[in-house]
């Protein structure tokens, strides 16, 4: 159902312990997030976004508190289990697009769904498809370094998408785009977000980009506070 | 006169090392299925230069010719005899060494080990009673006092096997052979002075001149002893015969085998007959015997005179061998007629050349008594 | 699979990298599998002959030198319960015109050997059999050896025995059932046992009686009746123990081989180790996005595995063609030690058998996924891509520092301590001391780190600024160079161990000979090699030198083998006058005394391996199988002696005589009344001996030379070893710079945009590499000594019970370090080039 509870957070902290010092990221979260939601998430460089990002992810565990995604709470995992969790559940995308350089544009695509189990002809035919949607189908055999930074992170779109995860997590994903091509990133990964009905977390420090979302939420001294969306949208 | 496998020597050493135990055996070892010599192979060939030769007849001097002749290629002392215990159970045996000349001239040489002449023995036990036949083979150069025969006093021997005599004389006799679980103690006396066969103790085997051998007999020696087989001992009685021949090259070239029989009534006389086998399988005409008489008068016997009938076959399961294995023998100018029965069907020696030798029992009719016996029965040539 | 190529992509785009993996797997692989083979070879070669000529007896009937009187196979026959026994007398025999080729002569009973010997004398065209036993001097040899010494059926081979000549009439062939028999069989020649006592002159004795006794107690009880057949001097014993024992004379040489190729192949180690690490690091961002995308690490940890079993088996199959070459190479000089030291062994060629290549595999493998576990597991632990920083890298490489230098000294002090535990074991001293090498190892990055850092100051005020970067530089990248360090460290370390060994020994021996060898002239009869049992001097020799002016005295010596159960002891009977006694180098004990024991007492002096290895000391009794039965006497002294690692009971003559029946001689020491003279009395005595029999006479300085140069050879493998190991290390060096110009491009690409010339960059980096080498050089002289401290004062004492001087040359420490340098120097030519050239614009691009 389109707006049951996907992720709930509840009372999470992080510090992070730097020589004798303990660096308290954020202290005793709580957002929900429901599913089909595109959230926006703000705030200044060192807020702590990444770290979030990182939380939810299973990448890294809190110091206290719960992540529960879905029907899972991440936070009694191991990291195997957590590793396992992401690669079905997660779709990541990232600043600097992160390809595997070593893959050709195809086999970017068709290596999540190998994670998941499916491969042959049913892979080849569901990155296909996803290659067209990002209209990137004629570069399949091309390397990454072959392409441009908008047309990579077209591609990094694709691959976060092909393994239908529940939980889409982007990480300035315009940060490194001039801001026309931007701008087209952007739409694309917003129409196809929305097409697909991902629930969609982008960190972001651009209030215009916030202007996409159905909420925005700013962390600040450690704090997460939901803001409304500005009015104008594009 | 006794054939066996004495050999003609290079073929002995072939099977020597290529049987991989020239020992002990009783039964078919794995050198079984190595090359069997025919008796054509070993006591045929072309004759020798620089051996000597049967060619006449000559005075047999004893103790002297008791003893080896060296200048002949093979020689042999051959012993068989018929026993039993108190209870009456029958044993047979034969004890037999045979002399091979390597080479006419002996080189004169500082080891001790160096000899031109190797000796052979056979070994065998029949024991009916326990359906077995116990039989084995040895091998020996005679140097270092491992093998050898000496005429005065007499003894002739391959290592701990021996017959010797006692008091200097050749008789009484000492017979000791042990091998396996089997063992012979026996004392061998005279009674019957010593028979010559063929003509006057030149035996021609064949048409070619030389192609004979010197042959004499001891044709009933009483005896006495022991048997031992495993833990058992038996003290036995019976009577022993002992052939004594030395040729070189005796058979001739279409010559097989030969059946021989040696026989030892109840009536106090003794019966020894050969009948050379030829390559067509009729009997040759060489062929002959003699009947000694109770008093040690010897008859000569030709194909003539003596009539031969085979009864019954048996199939040996080791060789290819089809052996007659029941005879009617007569010699109707002496109204003789006797059936010749083996004490076991399988008295067959798995030895370098294969033949049969066994103990048999002999029952019938001479002229109007009845008659019985045992004795012996060689038969060679059929395994190949 | 798509992961698999993610990773191996990267491997196939830096070729150069894999090819100096696979060629340090090769190289060390290939040396561990070259002496193995050499040493299997030779093992199988005697083990295959020893089987051949004992056949499947169980028992051996022995006796003194002289052998056993031949009445005891007689009486043994005539009893009849031994029937499976077996005379034999042998020998050897020299072929003229072919030095070197050794025939072994088997004189045999055929009628005997039934049960013994599978091989059988065939018959093939043209022999006659009734001719070995009839015709003197008939043997049979195999076709191969037949074509070997050029001779046809019939015809006559003339043969060297003792120094006389004699001959063989080869009449057939020898034909063995089986590859394997033929090769046992080569350079055999089997004659009738009379041939063979008229041959090697044994008349009357027998060599041995072989023996097949039934297992259990019906064997048990066939030996003690067979007691009552054997005289005094005989003995029974075990056919395989005679075996065992003269395959065991060579154990510690084989060992010793083996170890010092084991430690090529650790230098190889550390080649897999590196290129891993290295791959590792400049895929981090890429691990680093797999394990976002939710690969985990058991599948990273998998990847990078698999990736370096791929590159050592590629080097291991390399390694093993390299090996086989090799070995033909190393074979020739194994077994020349072997026939030089120890007994007569014919090897002609290498046995591949699965079982060593095998182990080659085992081994190349299993080094290569020992060296590459650390890598994997790091690669593994490999964060997802957004927690990753530059900083934590290096951070965690410093972080480990402390505890990599923790474990190396602990391994080094346990090391310390199990060496000094006393025992006998070779295998625990070796694994010591490679212990102590990886400890050492561990220790020499942080120990560099120091070096480096206390140097800084000194390198600023001779080079300046370039000079303070060279060396905070290393300091930074030590993750790239530490373990390349080491790696020669430890290369360089064994070369000057060895050579300290070496040297030490030479010295030792140098001088022992020089104190031992007292008498101006040495006079021996031809046999095959120096040891024991050998030919004696005849009486009319012995006559007409006494008649030669200008010798003062001649000493008689005999040298015998006495075999027992235990194994076979070397006897060496000699009349030893007081002056050269003076040359006897006794560890403890009053020489005075000790003299005194020996030359009227029922006492023997024995050397250091004999005692060592069956833990006699002075004072201890001796118990001797003597011809009289077994006597017992008391060891007086422990002496020093190189001559042989087996060790040596020496007695003097009229003790000997006293119990034993066979007073001969078949070395003489002259002593002359002007030593100058011993050139002009050498060829006078050969003159003299020219007719009456063969000889070998040495002068005093003739044959210590001669001893020298027995010496060399026998090192002559090890420097090829080390050679082997130094080029591994180079390797090494030469792939972790190659490394660097990779991982630097950018850095240094900034200080060319900085404004360093090329010139510069290429003084910096040459300078980097030379102070690498430097600091491997001056780091391996603490090992290396210590490692020849090991050598010298554990593992040639437990191998052959020899106590050594120590002499460290500073010749060898400064090579070796010159070695270090330069080596290092040669490696970083090519990538100091590349690095120089690199192009400012580099700085500018984005990552």
């Amino acid at each position: 159902m389109m707006n049951d509870t996907l992720v709930r957070i509840d009372n999470l902290s992080k510090s992070f312990r730097e020589g004798d010092t303990e660096r308290v990221i954020f202290r005793e979260l709580r957002v929900i997030i429901r599913q089909g939601e595109f959230v926006v998430l703000l705030g200044r460089s060192g807020s702590g976004k990444s770290t979030l990002l990182n939380l939810l992810s299973g990448i890294d565990q809190p110091t206290s508190g719960a992540v529960i995604i879905g029907q899972q709470n991440l936070t009694g995992l191991s990291e195997h289990q957590r590793t396992l969790f992401r690669r079905e559940h997660i779709g990541f995308i990232f600043q600097f697009y992160n390809l595997i350089p070593t893959l050709t544009v195809m086999e970017n695509l068709l290596l999540p769904l190998e994670l998941i189990g499916t491969a042959g002809a049913e892979a080849e035919r569901q990155a296909r498809d996803m290659l067209g949607e990002v209209e990137l189908a004629d570069r399949a055999d091309s390397y990454p370094d072959r392409l441009s930074g908008g047309e990579q992170q077209r591609v990094a779109i694709a691959r976060a998408l092909i393994h239908r995860p529940q939980l889409l997590l982007a990480d300035e994903p315009t940060g490194n785009l001039d801001a026309e091509t931007g701008q087209q990133v952007l739409a694309l990964l917003s129409r196809l977000a929305r097409e697909n009905r991902m629930t969609t977390l982008m960190v972001t420090h651009s209030l215009d980009v916030a202007r996409l979302a159905d909420r925005i939420l700013t962390i600040r001294d450690g704090q997460l506070r939901e803001d409304d969306v500005p009015k104008d949208r594009l | 006169m006794r054939l066996s496998s004495a050999l003609q020597l290079g073929l002995l050493g072939l099977l020597v090392l290529v049987s991989g135990g020239c020992d002990d055996r009783s039964a078919p070892t794995g050198a079984a299925n190595q090359q069997r010599l025919t008796v054509a192979e070993s006591l045929g060939g072309a004759p020798e230069p620089g051996f000597a030769r049967a060619t006449k007849a000559r005075e047999f001097i004893f103790p002297r010719d008791h003893g080896p002749h060296p200048e002949f290629k093979t020689e042999w002392w051959y012993y068989t005899g018929n026993l039993q215990n108190a209870e009456g159970r029958r044993f047979g045996y034969q004890l037999t060494f045979f002399r091979n000349a390597l080479h006419p001239e002996t080189v004169p040489r500082s080891s001790a080990w160096a000899s031109n002449q190797i000796y052979l023995a056979h070994f065998a036990l029949s024991d009916p009673a326990g359906e077995k036949f116990h039989h084995f083979e040895r091998f020996s150069r005679a140097a270092l006092g491992l093998a050898g025969a000496t005429a005065a006093p007499f003894r002739v021997w391959l290592e701990d096997w021996s017959a010797a005599g006692s008091r200097g004389a050749i008789l009484p006799m000492q017979l000791n052979a042990a091998a396996g679980e089997v063992a012979i103690d026996l004392s061998l006396e005279s009674s019957k002075p010593f028979v010559l066969q063929g003509d006057q103790g030149l035996s021609q085997k064949s048409r070619e001149a030389g192609n004979a051998s010197y042959y004499y007999s001891l044709t009933r020696l009483p005896t006495a002893g022991e048997i031992r087989i495993g833990e058992a001992s038996f003290q036995v009685t019976g009577t022993s015969w002992l052939d004594r021949e030395w040729s070189t090259s005796a058979l001739g070239e279409n010559q097989v085998g030969w059946d021989w029989f040696s026989l030892q009534l109840d009536d106090g006389r003794e019966l020894m007959y050969y009948q050379l086998r030829l390559a067509d399988g009729g009997p040759d005409p060489l062929s002959k015997g003699v009947l000694v008489a109770a008093d040690g008068g010897s008859l000569k016997l030709t194909p003539d005179d003596i009539r031969i009938d085979i009864l019954d076959h048996w199939n040996s399961p080791h060789s290819a061998g089809r052996y007659p294995a029941r005879w009617r023998l007569q010699v109707p100018d002496q109204q003789l007629d006797l059936e010749i029965v083996p004490l076991l069907a399988d008295q067959e020696l798995q030895t370098a050349v294969r033949y049969w030798e066994g103990a048999v029992a002999l029952q019938g009719v001479s002229g109007e008594s009845k008659v019985q016996g045992y004795g012996y029965v060689e038969l060679t040539g059929y395994a190949n | 699979m798509i992961l698999w190529r993610a990773g191996f992509r990267y491997l196939l785009r830096h070729p150069l990298q894999i090819l100096f993996a696979v060629v340090g797997v090769a190289l060390g692989v290939a040396v561990v599998v070259a002496i193995d083979l050499a040493n299997s070879s030779a093992d199988r070669a005697f083990r295959l002959s020893a089987e051949a000529v004992s056949g499947r007896a169980s028992h051996q009937i022995i006796a003194s030198s002289a052998g056993l009187p031949e009445t005891v196979y007689q009486q043994l026959r005539l009893a009849g319960k031994w029937r499976a026994s077996a005379p034999i007398v042998e020998g050897f025999a020299a072929v003229p015109g072919q030095p070197g080729l050794t025939l072994r002569i088997l004189g045999i009973d055929p009628f005997a050997e039934g049960p013994f010997r599978t091989y059988s004398p065939g018959i093939g065209r043209g022999s006659d059999f009734s001719r070995l036993l009839s015709e003197p001097g008939a043997g049979l040899m195999t076709a191969a050896t037949a074509r070997k010494l050029g001779v046809k059926n019939g015809a006559e081979l003339p043969l060297l025995i003792a120094g006389e000549e004699r001959s063989v009439t080869f009449i057939g062939l020898l034909e063995p059932r089986d590859q394997v028999g033929s090769r046992a069989l080569e350079n055999l020649l089997l004659v009738d046992i009379a041939t063979a006592q008229e041959l090697l002159g044994k008349l009357g004795r027998l060599s041995r009686i072989d023996l097949i006794l039934p297992e259990g107690d019906a064997g048990r009880r066939s030996l003690q009746q067979l007691q009552q057949f054997l005289p005094a001097g005989a003995e029974v014993i075990t056919a395989d123990r005679r075996g065992q024992s003269m395959a065991q004379m060579t154990r510690a040489f084989q060992l010793n081989l083996t170890a010092l190729s084991l430690l090529a192949l650790m230098v190889g180690m550390f080649l897999i180790y590196n290129t891993m690490t290295f791959s590792v690091l400049q895929r981090r961002p890429l691990l680093g996005a797999l394990r976002t995308l939710g690969v985990t690490r058991g599948e990273i940890f998998r990847l990078v595995l698999v990736e370096a079993v791929l590159i050592g088996l590629l080097g291991t199959l390399l390694g093993l063609m390299l090996g086989i070459l090799l070995a033909n190479g190393l074979l020739a000089l194994v077994t020349r030690t072997i026939n030089d030291l120890y007994f007569v062994l014919n090897v002609r060629s290498l046995a591949l058998t699965p079982l060593s290549l095998g182990k080659g595999v085992l081994l190349g493998l299993g080094a290569t996924v020992a060296a590459a576990f650390v890598p994997a597991l790091e690669a593994a632990r490999t964060a997802p891509r957004s927690v990753l920083s530059r900083s934590t890298i290096e951070g965690r490489q410093r972080r480990l520092l402390p505890w990599a230098v923790g474990s190396g000294c602990g391994l080094m002090l346990i090391s310390c301590a199990g060496l000094m535990i006393p025992s006998k074991s070779i295998p625990a001293s070796f694994i010591l001391m490679f212990m102590l090498i990886t400890g050492y190892a561990l220790v020499t990055p942080g120990t560099a780190v120091w070096l480096l850092r206390r140097l800084q100051p000194l390198l600023k005020r001779s080079f300046g600024m370039l000079g303070k970067m060279a060396a905070r530089n290393l300091v930074a990248g030590l993750s790239r160079t530490g373990v390349a360090t080491a790696a020669l460290v430890i290369a360089v370390a064994a070369t000057i161990g060895v050579g300290l060994m070496i040297g030490s020994f030479r010295v030792t021996v140098e001088s022992w000979l020089h104190s031992y060898l007292q008498a101006d002239i040495y006079v021996t009869t031809e046999s095959d090699g120096f040891g024991p049992g050998r030919t004696p001097l005849k009486k009319e020799l012995l006559e007409r030198f006494q008649e030669i002016p200008g010798i003062e005295r001649i000493t008689r010596a005999r040298h015998l083998k006495l075999e027992s159960q235990d194994g076979i002891s070397e006897l060496f009977v000699a009349e030893i006058p007081p002056a050269s006694f003076a040359g006897y180098w006794f560890a403890e004990g009053d020489r005075q005394q000790i003299y005194q024991a020996f030359s009227s007492a029922e006492a023997v002096i024995v050397s250091e391996p004999y005692a060592y290895r069956r833990n006699l000391q002075r004072g201890d009794l001796l118990t001797l199988r003597t011809d009289q039965g077994e006597k017992q006497f008391r060891i007086a002294g422990v002496f020093t002696d190189y001559g042989s690692d087996q060790g040596r009971i020496t007695m003097r003559r009229q003790l000997y005589e006293k119990y034993w029946q066979e007073p001969q001689t078949d070395a003489l020491g002259i002593y002359l009344s002007d030593s100058a003279a011993s050139a002009d009395l050498v060829q006078q005595l050969s003159r003299a001996a020219a007719d009456i029999q063969q000889l070998v006479i040495y002068s005093n300085q003739d044959l210590r030379e001669a001893s020298l140069a027995t010496f060399d050879r026998t090192f002559a493998v090890t420097s090829v070893l080390r050679l082997l190991a130094v080029l591994v290390a180079f390797v090494g060096i030469l792939n972790a710079l190659m490394a660097m110009q990779i991982e630097r491009s950018r850095e240094l690409a900034i200080l060319r945009a900085g404004g360093l010339t090329p010139q510069q960059l290429w003084t910096l980096v040459t300078g980097e590499t030379g102070l690498i080498g430097l600091l491997a050089g001056l780091l391996a002289v603490p090992l290396g000594i210590a490692q020849a401290l090991v050598l010298i004062l554990v593992i040639n004492r437990r191998s052959f019970g020899w106590s050594m001087q120590i002499a460290i040359d500073p010749l060898i420490l400064l090579q070796a370090v010159l070695l270090a340098f330069g080596a290092a120097l040669l490696a970083g030519l090519y990538p100091a080039w590349r690095m120089a050239r690199t192009q400012p614009a580099l700085a500018l691009r984005e990552e």
